[in-house]
């Protein structure tokens, strides 16, 4: 899941290319990495990729803000389904 | 006397030095603390240099540290340049040359940034607020305030010496420098104070990030009226159910913002189960706000009292209109009327006075005017109208935007003046084709270019967002333009896109959307 998120985003969403890799821990909405477009997108991309639908209330910063609270929200997600 | 911009921060700190003059998330700096950090910023930038009138960059993503170092600046005598951090290095390395910059202050947040900015050749001495592995100068903020101050006092500065560069895109590919002097900013702190009755119980939420305009509200008006401004993170700025809650919670009174964050609001639908009771005040600006999420959010807020607000940063604000009632489909809102200071003439599209007409291209004076453009005075002059008055000359600054006068006096907003363009012998109005297309009420948001098909073909193609669970075929978009629009104003062509493009202020980015689509 983590390796999914993070390759999309690399791939897709980054204007420039980061000097290391992205890590799981990184900030995501702190600057530089997603803008509120790039947001948008990879919430699209994780309901299809996971089947999930992500409601508007969902869309807050305790979910979002790193890859790994993105995959801790999602697997909860899940399981509640 | 008030008479420079930091004097707003040395009143406000000895009558409320107790009081939050800034909050950012679980952060905040009292007027007291204020005071004294800038006086630290001040005081290292002149043992390092800095000599009244030098230029300073802020190169800060939105953070408690920006009016740390708007002020700190400003008491040094020197002149504060934002700096968009999203900007390209390349873009970056030309506003430090542009302006001759010697000082950054920033944050460690932006640590993979700033060895590249130091290979390049720039006239950069040192980073204020980084925390660098190389031996390039530079000192961390906790270091800064851990300083004694020994020698500061106030430089001597008059209101027309400048307090901040603000850089825009310029037609021309290069960013031009807008000057602001002390007389200009602070006129229009006053004058927001003022039309607005800001006070000391007032919390301001600054959206906006640093480089744009709007940003000056919260930032100069703010400490003017010693009120406190909510500094909104870039997290907030991105997930608008956190955004919503944050209103809530801060008890925020003066929203400003361009009406895109505010549509973001509406959708996320995050703002229906908030209260919202200490929203006095919603201004937007930048942009032109669609009548149905106008609407929306007036219905969700019936005791906020909602202004349009026009201005280039040439001018600061000019004019507002007070939206006394939800606007229906046909509504058009005028920018409404001149504030204080500040008298408009209507130029023709010779760029000579119209005396005959209401209408044409909108030009101001005002105290809120800026000094002209940074080391470019021949664009400074192109911009400029002057009246003569009696043996007086009047500086006017050509605002490019398009207007009329309405029946009830009020100035009418028709688009710029560049965006009027001619097909096949037409003048087309493409603000017009867009409002046109956003009475559709599956159509989120729409931006119309012209594309250069050959060397004498136009064509008018509209991009537009649907909303996410409509779908709505090319031919029932037409059909509704043909309602709308005259037939030569329908647009040719139709893209549909899941978001635009925008620039770093949040406006629709229309030559990226033009470019992508040419190339196609």
């Amino acid at each position: 899941m983590n390796k999914a998120i993070i390759n999309y985003i690399t791939d897709e969403l980054l204007n420039e290319t980061l000097e290391d890799n992205l890590e799981v821990d990184d900030d995501l909405l702190g600057g530089g990495i997603l803008d509120s477009m790039g947001m948008m997108k990879l919430i699209l991309f994780i309901e299809k990729e996971f089947g999930v639908k992500v409601p508007p209330e969902d869309m807050i910063i305790e979910n979002f803000m790193t890859v790994s609270h993105i995959t801790t929200y999602l697997e909860k997600k899940i399981k509640l389904d | 006397m008030i008479k420079i911009l930091p004097h707003t921060i040395n009143f406000a700190a000895s009558a409320y030095p107790e009081k939050e003059a800034f909050i950012y998330g679980k952060e905040s700096l009292t007027y007291f603390e204020l005071n004294k950090k800038t006086n630290k910023l001040a005081s290292y930038l002149i043992s390092h240099g800095v000599q009244k009138g030098d230029r300073v960059g802020v190169y800060l993503f939105r953070s408690i540290e920006t009016p740390i170092a708007i002020y700190g600046i400003m008491k040094a005598g020197a002149v504060f340049v934002p700096i968009d951090p999203e900007l390209p290095i390349a873009r970056i390395n030309f506003i430090l040359n542009d302006c001759n910059i010697n000082y950054v202050v920033t944050n460690p947040n932006l640590r993979k940034k700033h060895p590249k900015i130091i290979e390049l050749k720039n006239p950069l001495k040192g980073f204020i607020g980084a925390d660098l592995e190389s031996d390039f100068n530079s000192i961390t903020w906790p270091a800064l305030f851990n300083t004694s101050i020994e020698k500061y006092s106030d430089v001597s500065l008059n209101e027309d010496d400048l307090a901040y560069i603000m850089y825009t895109s310029g037609s021309t590919g290069f960013p031009k420098g807008i000057m602001h002097t002390h007389k200009s900013g602070l006129s229009y702190a006053r004058l927001s104070v003022n039309l607005f009755d800001i006070d000391e119980n007032d919390r301001l939420a600054s959206h906006a990030a640093l480089h744009f305009d709007i940003s000056t509200l919260g930032y100069l008006a703010g400490p003017l009226a010693k009120a406190t401004t909510i500094i909104i993170s870039e997290a907030h700025t991105k997930m608008a159910s956190s955004l919503a809650a944050l209103i809530e919670q801060e008890k925020i009174t003066i929203w400003y913002s361009v009406p895109l964050a505010i549509i973001q609001l509406l959708q996320s639908n995050a703002l229906n189960d908030k209260n919202l009771d200490s929203l006095r005040l919603v201004l937007f600006g930048g942009e032109v706000f669609a009548n149905k999420y106008l609407s929306q959010i007036m219905n969700l807020c019936p005791n906020t009292h909602f202004y349009n607000i026009y201005g280039p940063a040439e001018v600061n604000q000019c004019t507002s209109y007070k939206v006394n009632t939800p606007p229906t489909n046909e509504t058009i809102v005028p920018i409404g009327t001149v504030w204080e200071e500040t008298e408009y003439l209507i130029l023709d599209d010779k760029g000579n006075l119209n005396i005959d007409g209401d209408y044409g291209e909108l030009a101001i004076h005002s105290s809120t005017m800026m000094k002209g453009y940074w080391n470019n005075q021949t664009l400074t002059n192109k911009s400029t109208y002057v009246a003569i008055e009696g043996e007086k000359e009047k500086k006017y600054f050509k605002t490019g935007d398009l207007v009329k006068k309405n029946e009830s006096g009020d100035l009418v907003f028709l688009g710029r003046n560049d965006r009027q363009v001619k097909i096949r012998g037409y003048r087309i109005e493409i603000d017009e084709i867009e409002a046109a297309l956003l009475k559709h009420k599956y159509i989120i948001e729409a931006a119309v270019v012209v594309l250069h098909k050959n060397v004498n073909e136009k064509e008018i193609m509209a991009a537009i967002i649907l909303s996410k669970e409509e779908n709505i075929s090319l031919k029932e978009i037409k059909a509704h333009c043909y309602d709308y629009l005259p037939s030569y104003a329908v647009p040719e062509s139709i893209e549909f896109m899941p978001d635009f493009p925008r620039t770093g202020s949040g406006k629709i980015d229309r030559i990226k959307i033009m470019n992508i689509y040419t190339n196609a």
